[in-house]
């Protein structure tokens, strides 16, 4: 079955990280750039979260996250590279197409910003168990209710995408048209989903009953199947985090005063 | 009963909460089937629309939340920003149901424009904020850079972007969960309905 996850199970020191840290990681890489240093800082953790997936072994599995960023990012330095209002001085010509230094310096921004935010994310996205990530959040405050519901995304959606294949095959085998015009292909959409759609529905009805069954709405405090282990490690990376947010912050704050 | 508390009622109740990963999951069928077919829309809203005709715009904004949060945990985290776009969808087909406004197809088309609208509303800011106002779709892009081109401001270049990515999605999708929703049984959608006077047997 297809999951839909990009987490990829290794052995690793940030692998076994707690994921709150590498939220609070997430929150530093936006919040202190948002704050204080700008793009020096960008830059500054765009190095570390790749030094850290490296230290994960998770780099090359970026890719599939940065692709997409990366063709709109493309297309964000041509398009204001060129007619970006503002534009005065050029940076370079090619022909008769002319670049102008403010508008690709307003896309430097830009990609710096995307870049950043996509690679503090990559961390926790390839480096936590989804159902891991849920519990850490159940145990933070979120009700459990709304963990089970997160949970059961995960498992959910490739049951999904198999009921989508029997059904693809099923409709095909009846000589469904699914290439050819874009006419056909619209036609082809409903008989398509339509199943799979009726078939989630049903079964939603029969997991609710199931859960009820099972004391899904007692209101007993609910406990964990795991206990947690608090490290010394997740710690003093959190207090490392925090005390860079907060030397951000005063940074901010003198720039008012002064 | 009143008809202004009935708009917004919803019981968080099992059945309701166990329709948000069904909803979830109907996002992420519509947009891989859209994908196979080579269909030039997203369709990826299917099933948060489905969760608001059904439940209303409650259950409709959770579904939309919780789709983006967890596409953002799992594969794109730029998803993250765009939760609040669906958070405003879920709330006005949710809002656009209860209120009986959606009775057949003409309805329904003219509830996926005023979806479009609120769409575009929330996500123009978004996109300017994070691409100086595009969307990474090719022909919105090229409007975008028409407009930029004309001297117009980034931000109507950018709405102009918006519209024409999400008016012909956006209509598709709610036709698209209107017509399933129509074809549901009733002893599913009842599941859903709050406010109602059930009767008890014991």
């Amino acid at each position: 079955m297809k999951e839909i996850s990009l987490y990829e199970e290794k052995d690793t020191p940030i692998h076994a990280l707690d994921p709150l840290t590498k939220i609070l990681y997430i929150l530093a890489a936006i919040l202190v750039p948002a704050l204080y240093g700008g793009r020096t800082a960008m830059a500054a953790f765009i190095a570390a979260s790749i030094a850290v997936l490296l230290a994960g072994r998770v780099l090359r599995r970026t890719l599939p996250i940065l692709s997409f960023s990366f063709i709109v990012l493309i297309t964000v330095v041509i398009i204001q590279g060129l007619f970006r209002a503002g534009n005065t001085t050029v940076a370079f010509a090619l022909g008769p197409v002319v670049f102008y230094r403010e508008g690709l310096s307003f896309a430097l921004g830009i990609g710096l910003n995307v870049v950043n935010i996509l690679l503090s994310f990559s961390i926790l996205v390839l480096t936590t168990r989804p159902s891991d990530l849920v519990e850490a959040m159940v145990r933070l405050g979120l009700s459990p209710k709304l963990g089970y519901v997160l949970a059961s995304v995960f498992q959910i959606i490739p049951q999904m995408t198999a009921t989508m294949g029997t059904i693809t095959d099923a409709q095909r085998s009846r000589g469904m048209e699914t290439e050819g015009s874009l006419l056909v292909r619209i036609k082809a959409f409903l008989p398509l989903i339509a199943p799979v759609v009726m078939n989630s529905l049903i079964t939603t009805k029969e997991r609710a009953i199931a859960l009820e069954v099972r004391g899904f709405d007692s209101r007993r405090e609910k406990t964990f199947l795991r206990e947690r282990k608090a490290r010394g490690r997740d710690k003093a990376v959190n207090a490392l985090l925090a005390v860079l947010i907060v030397l951000a912050l005063i940074g901010r704050v003198t720039i008012w005063l002064t | 009963m009143n008809e202004k508390k009935n708009l917004w009622s919803f019981q968080l109740n099992t059945a309701s909460l166990v329709l948000i990963p069904a909803a979830v999951g109907i996002n992420y069928i519509g947009k891989l089937f859209a994908g196979l077919l080579k269909l030039p829309l997203w369709l990826d809203s299917i099933g948060t629309m489905l969760a608001a005709f059904l439940a209303g715009p409650v259950v409709g904004a959770l579904s939309g939340l919780i789709n983006n949060v967890i596409y953002g945990l799992t594969m794109d985290p730029i998803s993250f920003v765009y939760a609040l776009t669906n958070v405003g969808i879920g709330i006005a087909v949710g809002l656009l149901a209860r209120s009986g406004k959606i009775r057949g197809v003409k309805s329904a088309i003219l509830g996926g424009v005023v979806v479009a609208l609120v769409a575009v509303v929330i996500s123009t800011p978004l996109n300017m904020i994070f691409w100086g106002g595009q969307t990474g779709n090719v022909w919105g892009d090229a409007v975008y850079a028409w407009c930029v081109a004309q001297g117009m401001p980034a931000l109507v270049g950018s709405a102009l972007d918006e519209v024409v990515v999400d008016l012909p999605d956006k209509i598709a999708t709610i036709l698209i969960a209107y017509g399933i929703f129509r074809g549901l049984p009733k002893k599913l959608t009842l599941l859903y309905q709050s406010g109602e006077k059930v009767e008890s047997l014991d």
